[in-house]
């Protein structure tokens, strides 16, 4: 009788272990290249390879409908997305999905904040530098077809009641660039904290979001590298962040460019100047609104440091790092933490 | 205790043992990799440690990728934005060049660690 006890109680204790050996979850990581045209890469703690494979499809198809939603350069049957509401919402006003009214709403607020500094009614003006950045060979857009367009950018002029969105300028256009990433990662991550995932770490073309933590072991920070932007040297980053439950972008000029001659023109453009920025090489910010992340990244990217400096110090909880153009540092007040690990 | 006794516990540790080995699986390498994926599918796995230049065709280009003393670079391409020959060699795990116009990535991935989760 006694052996038969011992015999059951050694098993159950090698069962236990081995079951504890089913509950640790282990790391998986997905690169994904068809949304918000840039790369979203997943870092997450699944159980199984099944189940990570699960929970992307939900994760993948939920990037999909944003993605739509936020694209202003394709239609898409049976969706009203940004690219529809530019090509009619001059004539008269088109209703439209919640997700995209929240988008604009939250660009007004933006447009507030940084004083015009980020503006989703530059379309006008973005879309020549756009059109510039696809020819072959590359070539500057005529100042003075820049300055014609930028009189087509009055964020007034855009008109957003209940569910329906207006131009009162017939040749103004919306473009998001500056802050659909950020919005869209903030939704998506909250969305996939709360069904998908205890600990993941998620990168839409630079917009990151953490949440859990690393090996999702409860105390491990998140480890976040900044690329140096003399991306031809072999450097590797330029600061490593440590943390966790927060959200990091950077902008940069060494992201999206094109070279005329020897010079790199970079994507952001400073809508006082109607030209690609020239204060800094990049800035990045912490906070734990991503949406707010990203459009302080513009905002900042589009200022001196010190004009930067001082926004950023009246923000509670947000942080920025700026390189400038001799890959020199400058850190917030606060930064300092987020780079000890 | 009996010789019968230790028979039981080996069996019992043997089994433990043997599920614990299958749980967990073993690492089959070790060492670093470049990965080579084209419009989301791996289409290579190549150790970083030898070296070779290959030449790889996507449905909308060609991009010429070195692997040369423990670094992995992209040194030709026909994309219009060329910024992937731009890119700096990569060699730690985590560390990704992307050309975006012929949806290629080349990822350096590793068994040993994963010290960098995102990089921006």
């Amino acid at each position: 009788m006694k052996k038969i006890i011992l015999l059951l109680l050694t098993l159950a204790l090698a069962l236990s272990c081995t079951a504890c050996a089913l509950h640790g979850k282990q790391r998986y990581t997905a690169t994904l290249p068809d949304y918000f045209d840039t790369v979203t890469t997943v870092v997450a703690y699944d159980t199984s390879e099944k189940e990570f494979q699960q929970h992307l499809a939900l994760f993948k198809s939920r990037m999909n409908d944003y993605h739509r939603l936020y694209d202003i350069y394709h239609t898409y049957e049976g969706i009203t997305n940004l690219k529809t509401i530019n090509d009619t919402a001059a004539t008269a006003p088109v209703a439209t999905d919640t997700r995209i009214i929240s988008l604009l709403s939250y660009g007004k607020e933006i447009y507030a904040l940084s004083g015009g500094k980020t503006n989703i009614c530059f379309g006008a003006v973005l879309a020549l530098w756009h059109k510039a950045r696809q020819t072959q060979p590359a070539q500057l857009p005529a100042m003075r077809a820049l300055q014609n367009a930028a009189a087509h950018t009055d964020i007034n002029d855009l008109i957003i009641k209940d569910n329906t969105v207006f131009f009162k300028d017939s040749q103004l256009q919306l473009d998001v660039g500056a802050i659909a990433k950020g919005y869209a990662a903030k939704k998506i991550s909250a969305w996939a904290e709360a069904e998908l995932w205890s600990s993941a770490i998620i990168n839409i073309g630079g917009n990151v979001c953490a949440f859990g933590t690393k090996a999702d072991d409860g105390k491990t920070k998140w480890t976040i590298e900044i690329e140096h932007p003399d991306i031809a040297s072999s450097k590797s980053g330029i600061e490593t962040l440590y943390a966790t439950d927060v959200s990091v972008v950077t902008s940069g000029d060494y992201q999206r460019f094109m070279t005329i001659g020897d010079k790199r023109y970079c994507h952001i453009i400073n809508p006082e100047t109607l030209m690609p920025s020239e204060y800094v090489s990049s800035v990045t910010i912490i906070c734990k609104d991503a949406a707010l992340a990203d459009a302080l990244s513009t905002t900042l990217f589009n200022m001196p440091i010190a004009d930067g400096k001082k926004l950023i110090e009246t923000m509670e909880n947000a942080e920025a790092l700026w390189v400038d153009k001799t890959y020199h540092k400058t850190f917030s007040s606060g930064f300092e933490r987020y780079i000890q690990k | 205790m009996k010789k019968y006794d230790f028979i039981i516990i080996a069996a019992v540790l043997a089994i433990a043992g043997i599920l614990f080995f299958f749980l967990y699986g073993t690492p089959a390498h070790n060492g670093k990799f470049v990965t080579v994926k084209i419009d989301g599918a791996i289409t290579q796995t190549l150790p970083l440690a030898e070296n070779r230049t290959l030449e790889i065709e996507t449905a909308q280009g060609n991009n010429t990728l070195e692997i040369k003393d423990g670094y992995a670079r992209i040194i030709a391409a026909d994309c219009p934005d060329k910024i992937c020959c731009h890119h700096a060699p990569v060699r730690r795990n985590g560390e990704s060049i992307i050309c975006l116009p012929h949806r290629l990535i080349i990822s350096i991935s590793s068994t040993e660690d994963n010290e960098i989760d995102a990089r921006i």
